[in-house]
């Protein structure tokens, strides 16, 4: 299975998916561990979280998929929602809890 | 390496910005990008908008880059 299709089975398998640098307990770069917590303070319980760094094909290949040069990355239902700053932004504005209870 | 003024000009050579401002140590970079470019657009379009204009220096140089990116509109908001 090429790559692309490896991610588009990944985002559309789980509600909730998060590509970041690291594991959310340890978490490898500030920018994905801000995701996590902004997640974690808007209740959610289930992320599925692909740790890029155990996968280089997925690391380049997710840039391409979302035509978004970097990671962390957060998909719900399948969609691209953002990196870090649109994910921070979403959740002040409560447009982020609004989608992960859709 | 690169600094927050390249970046500033790799940005304003594809985008044209009421308003920029870039600062940061080299990897990561935080900007501030005011454009009538985003209007209609979603956060996600804007930040690929200027994404797009800095190209293979996203994958290669800059490690990140924190994005602030408004409307004229909405920067005169913010400041009201």
């Amino acid at each position: 299975m090429d790559v692309q299709q490896r991610i588009k089975e990944q985002v559309e398998s789980h509600p909730v998916v998060l590509f970041m640098k690291g594991t959310p307990q340890f978490p490898q770069c500030g920018f994905s561990a801000s995701v996590v917590e902004v997640l974690k303070a808007c209740g959610v319980r289930e992320v599925h979280t692909v740790n890029v760094l155990e996968d280089p094909e997925i690391r380049q290949g997710i840039k391409d998929y979302a035509n978004w040069p970097t990671i962390p990355q957060l998909y719900v239902n399948g969609e691209f929602v953002g990196g870090a700053d649109i994910v921070r932004e979403m959740a002040q504005t409560g447009e982020l809890q609004k989608m992960l209870e859709a | 390496m690169v600094t927050p003024e390249q970046v500033k000009s790799y940005i304003e050579q594809n985008l044209e910005c009421a308003k920029i401002e870039v600062i940061g140590d080299g990897q990561h970079f935080e900007a501030l990008i005011v454009s009538a470019s985003f209007r209609g657009k979603s956060r996600v379009q804007r930040h690929q908008l200027v994404y797009a204009g800095l190209g293979k220096r996203m994958r290669e140089e800059i490690h990140a880059l924190s994005m602030m990116t408004l409307t004229p509109e909405e920067f005169e908001e913010q400041r009201a």
